[in-house]
């Protein structure tokens, strides 16, 4: 190989990729855990009565959730960024020490925090908004971690040598800034011991907003960390990783500056539709409404783009489990940005909201769309940054066909059991009387709790494939040379 | 003026003009096809698939350009 | 416009935090000060009550039950009136919920007694067969936090405005007063009160006990919030 002075540097990328897949492992195992509580209540008691106020559902519900957005997936963005950042600005992190050394403070501040956040919320520490449970001081450090984030970003944008910005870099931002906003507006507390003098918990805090206006300004929030967390980076990592490892240039590169800007106007006006038949205004329910279908337009744009980028290609599909995961995640995130307007549809809201349907909804597209993007991202990265062949292309293809099971399972028995429920609330008698007790819609759901939880069972299995497969692939996987690297990632059989 | 018809007022004017910013991009993206530095866009997805440190920049930051973009 | 927006990141920047802030300016800030305002009948929470809404919270009770009564038939037939926005005028935060795995409870209090609620939550299933429920048995054992409770109500008075020590209309044309206590010990007095009048209605001795001690078990504050959704 030709002599090379200056590589990329993926240390800060690596550091990530390490807390991807173990926060996804956390993450999704708590899941498992509560889709077997709901199924089969004694497991709420499954380390004993004294350790039930730590196992028992509720306690853990939003551990899960946590784990999943700001562990698995907010790692898998920071990854992707300390990786395709560099590349695309082709500028390397090693220019500059400054940029490294935030970077490094950027991952052990970030795990001080995960670390912080699993204790209180364990320990029943919450503000009960959701995604949004963290009390002020975590909350400060996590503005702290965001903003070192942002610093690394536009350092490195500030040195880049490419001079126009590639789109995965715009939607880097987006990430950014959605995320910033939101997440502070949304956090507007006051630490009650200092406004009262000293008394009580010193980590307590009460929201700077109340009722109808605090549910508001939550949704507002909490569609768009949706948005921006589990939308806007994730499709930044595709129109990178899709050409990339295919080798092919995007379809249509209008189309994707397009679907951006439609993204963008689009998406902060849709939190409406967690609100339909509350008591806020009816005209901001209905623009919920309407934002959320035209929001189909900007999503497909992207969606499409994807898809029609493989156009000629498809044996691609067939040959690469990495390709495949990425079309498939594509054709989930279609899915998924169709159901969810349908979702929006007030006739519709008024039997899914509540129910499990939302739940399977909110699956269908992390699973199938998200955690299959970070997961291909990683699998793409992982030969370049540890300039090694990816350990085994069967068990990835065996991981792919579980995982995949796994997510039709979850979102087929959620949408039985949404439907399900949402009409028995609902059903009157000949006499005009409630058909059912609420009783009666719980234990009907029995069936499809459990069909659930082999669900997403079957997907926790398919993560500790996926986690063996990396770290084999570190350690023990073949050495491979820089000309190996450029498109198709090497895989051994 | 009462604030609803204020807000109403200013969210009809917003998304008009949204709707006509977002309009008047596509049809320039489709009758320019060329950005300002006289860049097809299309050839922009070079970018992720030439990215070698080494590959030459699609539009590359000149020596003598200021850096004072970003920050 | 568009060429000079794609050369000049920081610009392009502000141009995409302005998309997506307008959106939220104009769907929340104008209905502010009007969605605050409480209807009549709507009282700010006493220290006992807070406590409660507290153990409430830790437990993410809000994971599986909702407070948000929509208006349908069906809905107000199994949980009384639909909701009003300024019912909620005093929740912070807002605990409507996202997820029905259990029934709502905004109107519980009209419903379920003390006594079922103590029973309830040691074994869900032994009260309504069938239930998916865990238990929760060490809010038998745990003790509320008056003081965190007490913190809260004097933030929210002093910031907030929220109006303790204040005559409140009611529906059926009264006027009552939430009291709010000057020290933290009169708050700590008084939430114990309030707590030997829940107690009166509950069976176990070692929570009455507990109440006779000085102490608040987590349950009593929590029955004392559940009783006042109504």
């Amino acid at each position: 190989m030709e002599n090379r002075p200056l590589e990329y540097d993926y240390t800060v990328a690596k550091m990530f990729m390490l807390t991807t897949v173990l926060l996804g492992i956390v993450g999704m195992l708590v899941g498992v855990i509560l889709a077997w509580e709901l199924a089969f209540p004694a497991v709420n008691t499954f380390l004993g009565q004294g350790a039930a106020e730590y196992t028992n559902f509720s306690r853990l519900r939003p551990l899960h959730t946590d784990a999943v957005i700001f562990g698995f997936t907010l790692s898998g963005v920071f990854s992707t960024w300390y990786y395709v950042g560099q590349r695309v600005l082709k500028v390397s992190m090693a220019e500059s020490k400054f940029l490294m050394i935030l970077g490094k403070t950027h991952f052990w501040l970030y795990l001080v925090g995960v670390v912080a956040v699993v204790v209180s919320l364990l320990m029943g520490v919450t503000t009960s908004k959701e995604y949004a449970e963290f009390e002020w001081p975590i909350d400060i450090a996590i503005v702290i971690v965001w903003v070192l984030w942002g610093v690394s970003i536009f350092g490195l944008i500030g040195m880049r040598r490419e001079k126009s910005l590639y789109i995965s870099v715009w939607y880097y931002i987006a990430t950014f800034l959605g995320i910033a906003m939101l997440y502070v507006f949304n956090n507007m507390e006051i630490p009650t011991y200092f406004a009262s003098g000293g008394i009580g918990a010193w980590w307590h805090s009460v929201s700077a907003y109340a009722g109808t206006n605090d549910a508001l300004v939550q949704w507002w929030y909490g569609h768009n960390a949706v948005a921006f967390g589990f939308t806007v980076p994730i499709v930044a990592m595709i129109y990178y990783f899709l050409p990339k490892e295919s080798g092919q240039a995007v379809f249509s590169y209008k189309l994707s500056l397009l679907s951006f800007w439609g993204l963008m106007f689009v998406y902060l006006w849709a939190g409406g539709h967690h609100l339909l038949f509350s008591t806020v205004p009816d005209w901001m329910q209905t623009m919920g409404s309407v934002f959320s279908i035209v929001l189909i337009l900007p999503s497909w744009g992207s969606a499409i783009n994807m898809l029609l980028t493989m156009k000629g290609e498809w044996q691609q599909v067939a040959s690469s489990p990495l390709i495949k995961f990425m079309v498939l995640a594509s054709t989930f995130y279609m899915f998924s940005t169709l159901e969810g307007p349908i979702q929006a549809i007030k006739s519709v809201n008024a039997i899914a909201h509540f129910t499990d349907w939302i739940v399977g909804h909110v699956h269908d597209g992390v699973l199938g769309w998200v955690a299959f993007m970070i997961m291909a991202s990683l699998f793409h990265m992982a030969p370049r940054v540890f300039k090694r062949e990816i350990y085994s292309k069967s068990l990835m293809n065996t991981q792919f066909w579980i995982q995949t099971l796994g997510v039709v399972l979850y979102f087929t028995s959620m949408w039985i059991a949404g439907i399900t429920q949402g009409m028995m609330w609902r059903a009157h008698d000949e006499f005009g009387n409630l058909a059912y007790s609420f009783i009666d819609t719980v234990t009907v759901l029995h069936p499809y709790y459990t069909i659930r939880a082999v669900g997403g069972t079957l997907y926790l299995i398919g993560m500790f494939l996926f986690a063996w497969n990396m770290y084999k692939t570190m350690t023990a996987g073949r050495r491979v040379e820089e000309n190996e690297l450029q498109n198709a990632s090497p895989m051994a059989a | 003026m009462d604030i609803a018809t204020f807000q109403a007022y200013g969210y009809f004017g917003i998304t008009v003009f949204m709707v006509v910013a977002l309009y008047g991009y596509i049809y320039h993206l489709y009758s320019k096809k060329k950005d300002a530095a006289g860049i097809d866009y299309e050839s922009y997805s070079n970018m992720a698939l030439n990215d070698d440190i080494t590959d030459e920049p699609v539009n590359k930051v000149s020596d003598k350009e200021t850096k004072k973009v970003g920050e | 416009m568009f060429h000079w927006l794609e050369k000049h990141p920081f610009f392009f920047a502000v141009g995409v935090f302005v998309t997506i802030a307008f959106a939220g300016l104009i769907e929340i800030v104008p209905n502010f000060a009007q969605a605050s305002q409480p209807v009549i009948g709507t009282k700010p929470y006493t220290t006992l009550e807070l406590a409660g809404r507290h153990v409430y919270i830790k437990n993410s009770c809000n994971a599986c039950h909702s407070q948000l009564v929509r208006p349908f038939k069906a809905e107000t037939d199994r949980y009384g009136d639909y909701s009003l926005s300024g019912e909620y005028a005093f929740d912070r935060p807002f605990l409507w919920g996202s997820k029905r795995t259990g029934p709502d409870l905004l109107r519980v209090g009209n419903y379920r007694t003390t006594d079922w609620h103590e029973n309830h939550m040691k074994d869900p299933a032994s009260v309504v067969p069938g239930s998916i429920m865990p238990a929760y048995t060490w809010l038998y054992t745990n003790e509320a936090d008056i003081d965190t409770a007490y913190a809260e109500q004097v933030t929210v008075k002093n910031v907030f405005s929220v109006p303790y020590n204040t005559p409140l209309p009611m529906k059926d044309g009264s006027k009552e007063t939430v009291a709010l206590a000057d020290t933290l010990e009169g708050a700590q007095a008084s939430a114990l009160e309030e707590a030997k009048l829940v107690v009166a209605d509950m069976k176990s001795k070692d929570i009455q006990d507990a109440v006779a001690a000085g102490k608040i078990p987590e349950i009593v504050a929590l029955i004392a919030y559940m009783n006042s959704l109504k």
